[in-house]
Order: C-alpha cells, then structure tokens, then sequence
C-alpha cells in the first residue's frame, strides 16, 4: 500500500517544489532572456521563450548610454570604503563591548542595539542637512560616512570574540602582548568566518543600495551602478526594454553568481540577524 | 605547622591595599577609546540627526535655504494631519504593510514546514526562494514593471494563456498598490522562510518524540509544539517586517511614483517629495518624526519581549 | 632564577573571600605543587602570581622586586594551561616565537631558539601546523615550549596533565620532573590529584577553603599531616578516621596499610594500642595488594593487606592497630594533637568497644 503511493506522491512533491522554485528563479531567467532579444521581439504577443535571434548588442548599447565604467567603480568605492571603516571601528568597539568591564557598557551597547534596530533611512533628511553643512552633498564622503560604523557588525563581532576562551587571552598577555596586539593578532584571525558573514552582507547590502546615493548624488561622477541602471529605463522613456534588461543584468548576476559560490555563506550572514 | 580555621582572621592586617584603585588611569580609558570611533559615528550619523529631525520639525525650513528658519512650533504637525494627501499616505502604509507582513509571514511559516527538510533538493529550493532577497531593489523592481507591462508582460501573456483576464497592474489606482505588494512579498519571502527554518532547528527534536509517543496528531503537534516554540520567530520577524515595509521607497520611486493618484503615495516616498521636490523641509520632518516614533514604538516592544523571554528561562 | 614570596596575600571576588592571608615562601628552584580540592583557592593563587588576578591584600615577591604592579608580560615567568590555550589560528613555529616577538628578539634569532626548543621537546617536525592538526600530547609539547623558549625565572603550571588520557599523563610527569632538574628553575604546579602532588613535587602546599593547611616535602606530608584535613586528602585510599564520641577529646586516624586483620577464631595479640571487630563488606584486589572495606561499629574502616592471605566477605574479623600508628586530631580544630609521651592506656581507653 505505501510502497505503491510512495512513487508518485514524491514525484508530485518534486513538481511542486521545482514550480516554487520557478516562482522565484523564472524572472530572473526572463530578465536574461529579454536582455538578448532584439526590440521587435519583445513586443510580439504573446511574447517567446527564447530569443528567436540572440542579440548581443543589447549589453553594449546599455554600456554605452552612460558613464558605466565610473559608476561600476563609484560603486565599488563605496561599498569597500564603508566596508573597511566598520572593520575598523567595529573590531576595537566588539572588543572593548565582549571583554572590558567598565562603567556604562550596557548603556553604551544599549545605544548600539537601538542603531541596530531602527534603519538610518529614517533620518535622511536632516543627514541631507548635515551634509550640506560640511559641504559634502554630492561627494562620495556623503555615501560612504553615514555608514562608517555598523552596529549589526559590532553585534556579530562581540558574539564571536566574547567565545574566545580567556586562557587564550591570558596566555597573550603572558607572552607580554600589548592589548592592541591580542585584538590584531589573537582575536581578529579567530574571528575570521565571522568576518566573511559580515563582509558579504555589507557589500551586498551597498552594493544593492539605491535611496542613499538617490539623495546625495546628482551628477554622474559620483553616481553609483544601481543610480545608473535606473536613469538608464528614465532616459530610454521606458520602452527599450531588452537594453534596461541588459544593463540589469549588469547589476544582478555578479550578486547572483557570489550568491551561488557562497551561498552558505551568504544566507549566514543575512539569517544572523535573528539570532 | 599551623592551624586551618585560625589563621584567617587573627593575623594583623598590615599590608592591606585595594589594588583596583591603583590601576593606571590609561587602563580604565582603554575600553572608551576603543568603542569612540563607532560610537562617534552613531553619534554624528544617526543620534544627532534624530535630536536635530526633531528640532527641525518645529521650523519652517527649505532645502533650497538652509539659513533661514523660522520656529513654528507644532504647525508642521498640524498642517501635515490635516492634509488629507497624508492620511491616504497612512490608510496606504498601513494597508500595503499589513498585507505584505501578514502574507509574508504566512506564506514563508508554510514554505518552511514543507521545506524543512535534509535532501539537497529542499536545499537547492531554500536557496532559490531566497536569492530575491540579495537583488537590488531597483533591478527587482524594473524587472517587475517588465513582468506587469499591461500589453507586452509576462504576467498576462500567461492569464491570458490560461483563459483569465488580463490585469491592469500598476496603470490603475485599484490594483497598483496591490501589485507592490506582491512584489515586496516576493521578495521577502525566502528570507523569512530560512529564519523560520532556523527557528524550527533549534527546537529539540525531543519534543517531537514524545509528542509523536503521545500519539499527538500531527495539527495538534504544530498548534500547540511547533507555533509555541516559534513564537519568538514569529516576533521578531513581525517587528522587522513591520519596519521595513514602513519604510517602502525603492519599488515606489522606480514603479509608480507613487501614482496612479496618490494610490501607492506611502510615507518615505511622502517625506522625500515633500523635502526634496516641494521644499517643504518642516512638513518633511515632521512626517519623519512619526515615522521614527512608529519604528521607535515597535522597537521598545521587541525589546520588552525578548527582556520578557529572557525572564522566562 | 628566583625564589616567590607571598606576604599575607588575600583575594575577594565580589565580597567573597577566596584567598585568605597566604604566607609562602617559594625557594628558588623548587618544584612547588599546589594542591586542594575544587575552589580551594590553589588556581586563583597561581594566577594572582602571574598577574592575571589583581591582588587584594599582600604583597607578591618575585626575586628581589615586588610585582603587584607589574603586568604578566613583564614577570619574567611563564604559564602552561590546562586547555593549553595555543593560538588557533597561528602555526606552532608562530606559537612558540609570540612571546620573544613581544620581547622584540631579532628574527634570526627568535628562528634558532625555536629550533632548539623544538628539538628539546620533539616538534621539529610539526613546526608548519596549526594547533588543531595536532594530537593532545602533541598540543601540550607546544604549550610547554612556548613556555620554555622564554627561559623564565618561574614556570606556573594550573593542571595541565588532565586533558590527557592516564598513560600519556604518567610519561608526562617523568618529563617534566626531569625537565624541572634539567632546567633548575623554579616551577608551581597546581592540580587537584594528590597522587601527581605527591609524585611529582618536592615541596607541597596543600590548601582548603583559600588558607594553607600544611606545606612539606611528600614524605612528611604523608606521615606526619598537620591535621584532620591533611590527613584526610592525602594518601589513596585516605585516612580512615574514628570520629570522636561522647565525652572522648580527639579523633583518631590511621592508615589502611597499618591496619593488621586476624580471623577471629585466632587468639589475640594484646600489643595493640586500638583493637575493632568489624566484618568485610567487599575487597578490592589491586593486585599484590588487596583493599578491605569492614563495617564496624565506629563506622566503615579501609584496610590494605599483601594479597599473600585472603579474606573472604562476610567474615568477622578483629582489626588492630599499633600505638605509633596512629594520629590524634583536636576534636574542635581538627589540628594534629602530638602527646608528650607515648600512652599505652588508648587501647583501653576504647576497650569498652573492642568487648
């Protein structure tokens, strides 16, 4: 009796768990495909699967709509720069919060959890304001301080230094290391997978950002990939639709292919935060 | 030689010192000046700018002129509730954030139930589901108004192909809403799914056993084991939910502009035209600030709820 | 080289006395072993001498300096842990050499001083692995090493033999015995296992409840203990104990092995200064040895025996024990009571119970 349903019902089970992953995964293939039809194609209805000419000209044209190669490293720029400010100002932070004992610690990390929470978004604006003040408003300063520390990475780092055992530390400290030495030499280095985690999730997390350079940014030299793609559909009116796809393509599938070579890593890195 | 219990306390305390005092006054410096540069940054970034949004929100102000400011006192706030433009940018918010937290949330505790499972082929679908969540916004949502394009989209070459209507999607003020929904759900759902995923491995499979020795059914395990058991989930990812999708712009900005008619006009979006397209900087800080106390009212009750947990273990 | 000195040392945690009022002189080039139960205070002395706990009271010597406010790094001593706490993410050559790159020793230098420790302590072919790639006895060479490549004054060891299995911890107290005369220096060594205490030290100080109870050479330790808790802790199995009843002023202990068992049906020798009656519950044969247990009516007694004669279970023998075989405890204080002269009267002082 089970012997005879098991077939099937796995092979129902398989059908529906390959249709969910099509939900997901299918406009992503679409946005490929798109990207090597040619103009006409993609305004027959109903629409083809496959391209029935690959067009390879589309990713060229796109590139060539604007400034590309400087927002590529605009980008680039900005989520290493943010990425190397919260190393270090989240590794001396995580440590001072996972093995110092001092008067108002909790008061201080309460403030880092409260930072933790609530999104910087929210306070955009008077941001904006700041910045004019100090004159940065459309410098790549105005897209990369705000982020300069990042209370999710001094969380994670604190977990991960407060697991170091204190014979280990001890043992530095009888090796007559300074402080600064155990933190560089001894805890950075065994604090490494969590490194990684953090290092992902941030520079996809910049990577990808698009309302802070929306609001700090108007000209082209400092404008970032995903600004560019954007004003890449506003400047085609919207209807070449193959050439967007194409400068999409761009932004997504480097994220895309990191995400299928450190996929384990990756979903550690964005899981984290419930823990 | 000498006896246990007598010596402690008879010997004449000659040498007593408290050594903690004397430690050098760079050592107890040590600890501020390592947590100064992030705290400095939080501090500049995000502590002061709150301070200063709220002052800002008593002035009449522009962008275009940051030298004049005129004390208003709680004018913003009036005129920004008496516009009825910003109580259908709530009804908005509120509705498009219901909807996406509670689909969100119910559609990934299922996927998970399901795909919580050992085989590579659950692992390979949990990693499909998810890879929305790592993708620009801005690509998401131009591949989205693509798929929705009311003549030549995906969407409804297939209604169409199974005999439904086709939709009008974001061109009309009655489904646009609706269509950002979907596609912020879609987006959230595989990262919601794996945390559930995780919450339901840290649950001991114990339980399970003896539930199952219990001969309780398997409706009865879920309702009274496995909802319980992930009730600190389920928190959690209700909170942040709730206060990423208070904070929608991306999908509105590239999709819709907010229109058609005001019907997806949500609170960032609101903000950002009113500061940085009309210039009315008090309006926009004052609409900032209650989007801050929102955030700040269901932060202070996660926090509650996990001091409240803690108490329970 | 460098004698410790500890003058009136104290230690509190939170309000709570740990270390209590040590007075101890540590001679240059002993091998000093701490010894007591769990939470004794033994390890937070150790770390009070490194430098790893702020003293509360007292004074630390080191040779000829007061050290209470010398950080660990500037001692001039080394440690060995009982997890060993290597560097996970550094290779052995690494482990060993942090401490003389701390020190600022040339390079070339620090390279030949870790070969020659390495050869010492048989590593050489291990020097390019991570610690995680090395066996338990291995990691524990490692931690000695880096210890001893620094050639300390003072070597402090807080157990690091019970990570390891039995028969890699009795090689590795021959080692470091012979490493201890090799070096001359001065070592303290805590443990809780009295049997490493006694085998390996040549001066003891064992500890309760954060005071000194005794500090002596092994020897005396085990044949002249200061009190009832001395007596107690050290030798296996311990002393057995007849606790004190009734109008009677002192305990009384002996050692199992000077226990003498006849059979009952025996006539007796009168010689005895304590005389029982007890019966064999259950033995343990060791070997050339056997253990008794008997009950008896002042409580269960330990006796060992050569296994030459045995003793079934369950037979009632008569247990006795020689005058200068036993130790007399004050009944208040539990401290060793010496009588001026010998008194033959105990035996009958406890005849009512011998019948």
């Amino acid at each position: 009796m089970y012997r005879v349903w098991y077939y099937p019902r796995k092979a129902v089970e398989w059908v529906l768990l390959i249709g969910v992953a099509l939900v997901f995964v299918f406009p992503f293939l679409w946005m490929l495909l798109t990207a090597f039809k040619t103009l006409p194609e993609i305004y027959q209805f109903p629409p083809t699967l496959l391209p029935e000419q690959w067009e390879f000209g589309n990713f060229a044209k796109a590139w060539e709509t604007g400034p590309f190669l400087t927002y590529v490293l605009n980008s680039f720029l900005v989520a290493v720069g943010i990425l190397l400010l919260q190393f270090f100002t989240a590794v001396p932070a995580a440590y001072a919060f996972a093995r110092y004992k001092f008067r108002g610690r909790n008061w201080l990390f309460g403030l880092t959890l409260i930072a933790l929470m609530i999104p910087p978004q929210i306070v955009f604006l008077p941001v904006y304001v700041e910045m004019s003040h100090f004159q940065l408003v459309d410098t790549l300063w105005a897209l990369i301080l705000p982020y300069g520390a990042s209370a999710f990475g001094i969380f994670l780092l604190r977990q991960s230094f407060m697991q170091v055992p204190d014979e280990v530390i001890e043992a530095a400290r009888l090796d007559d290391a300074s402080e600064w030495k155990i933190m560089w030499r001894i805890m950075v280095p065994m604090a490494k997978p969590v490194l990684v985690t953090f290092g992902l999730f941030s520079f996809i997390y910049h990577w990808n950002d698009y309302f802070w350079p929306l609001i700090m940014t108007n000209s082209d030299s400092v404008r970032t990939l995903p600004i560019g793609i954007w004003m890449l559909k506003a400047s085609e009116g919207g209807k070449h639709w193959n050439m967007i796809m194409a400068g999409n393509v761009m932004l997504v599938f480097p994220i895309l292919i990191v995400f299928f070579i450190a996929q384990r890593h990756i979903i550690r890195a964005f899981i984290y935060q419930s823990k | 030689m000498r006896e246990p219990s007598a010596v402690a306390e008879s010997s004449p305390v000659a040498v007593t010192q408290v050594q903690e005092q004397t430690r050098p006054w760079s050592e107890t410096l040590r600890p501020y000046l390592y947590v100064a540069p992030a705290l400095l940054f939080f501090a500049l970034f995000f502590f002061y700018p709150i301070v200063y949004m709220i002052y800002l929100s008593f002035q009449d102000w522009t962008l275009l002129n940051l030298e004049e400011m005129e004390w208003v006192g709680l004018d913003n706030f009036s005129t920004l509730f008496s516009d009825p433009d910003f109580h259908l940018v709530l009804k908005n918010t509120l509705i498009y954030t219901f909807l996406t937290v509670f689909l969100g949330i119910a559609i990934a505790f299922f996927l998970a139930l399901w795909l919580n499972r050992k085989a590579k082929i659950y692992g390979l679908v949990q990693g499909a589901i998810f890879s929305p969540h790592i993708i620009s916004l801005v690509s998401v949502s131009m591949l989205w108004m693509w798929l929705m394009d009311p003549q030549y989209g995906l969407l409804n070459a297939m209604l169409e192909s199974v005999g439904l209507p086709p939709s009008t999607w974001l061109a009309d003020p009655g489904t646009a809403l609706y269509s950002l929904v979907l596609v912020s759900v879609w987006k959230v759902v595989g990262y919601n799914t794996l945390i559930f995923i995780a919450g339901l491995q840290s649950i001991p499979q114990d339980i399970y056993e003896s539930a199952a020795l219990d001969r309780s059914p398997a409706w009865r395990t879920l309702y009274k084991i496995t909802i319980p058991m992930l009730s600190p989930t389920i928190f959690f990812l209700l909170v942040i939910n709730t206060i990423s999708s208070f904070q929608v712009f991306d999908t509105i900005y590239i999709m819709t502009q907010g229109g058609p008619v005001n019907s997806t006009n949500m609170l960032v979006y609101y903000i950002y035209e009113q500061g940085m397209d009309f210039y009315n900087g008090g309006i926009a800080s004052a609409a900032s600030v209650v989007l801050l106390g929102l955030a700040g009212v269901l932060t202070l009750f996660h926090f509650l709820f996990l001091a409240k947990r803690v108490h329970y273990r | 080289m460098a004698q410790v000195s500890l003058h009136h040392v104290g230690k509190s945690f939170e309000g709570q006395k740990v270390v209590k009022g040590l007075d101890l002189v540590i001679p240059n080039g002993s091998f000093t072993v701490l010894v007591g139960p769990s939470g004794c205070g033994k390890s937070t002395t150790l770390r009070m001498i490194a430098g790893l706990e702020n003293v509360t009271e007292g004074e630390i010597w080191i040779g000829e300096k007061k050290v209470n406010d010398v950080p660990p790094g500037k001692r001039d001593l080394a440690m060995v842990f009982q997890n060993y706490a290597l560097y996970p993410t550094m290779s052995v050559f690494e482990n060993i050499a942090f401490g003389l790159q701390n020190r600022g020793v040339p390079k070339q230098e620090r390279k030949r001083l870790v070969a020659e420790i390495a050869e010492v302590v048989g590593l050489t072919p291990y020097l390019d692995r991570k610690p995680s790639q090395l066996s338990g006895g291995q990691r524990q060479r490692v931690a000695l090493a880096r210890a001893m490549v620094k050639k300390p004054q003072v070597f402090l060891m807080d157990e690091p033999l019970s990570n390891l299995d039995a028969k890699l911890r009795s090689q590795m107290r021959i080692e470091l015995t012979s490493l201890h005369k090799q070096l001359g220096s001065t070592f303290i060594y805590v443990t809780h296992d009295q049997v490493e205490a006694m085998t390996m030290g040549d001066q003891i100080v064992v500890m309760n409840e954060g005071v000194i109870q005794q500090v002596a050479s092994p020897i005396s330790l085990y044949h002249d203990p200061e009190n009832l808790f001395v007596a107690q802790f050290i030798g296996s199995p311990p002393m057995n104990i007849i606790h004190a009843q009734g109008t009677e002023a002192e305990h009384i202990g002996f050692r199992p092995e000077k226990v003498k068992l006849r059979s009952m049906a025996k006539e007796i020798t009168s010689t005895a200064a304590l005389k029982l009656e007890g019966r064999v519950i259950t033995r343990e044969i060791l070997g050339s040895e056997v253990l008794y247990y008997l009950d008896t009516n002042r409580g269960r007694i330990i006796a060992k025996s050569s296994a030459d004669e045995f003793i079934e279970e369950g037979i009632l023998v008569e247990l006795s024990v020689e005058e200068k075989d036993l130790y007399r405890f004050d009944k208040e204080s539990g401290a060793r009571v010496r009588h001026e002269s010998i008194r033959l009267a105990t035996g009958e002082q406890l005849g009512g119970i011998v019948s």
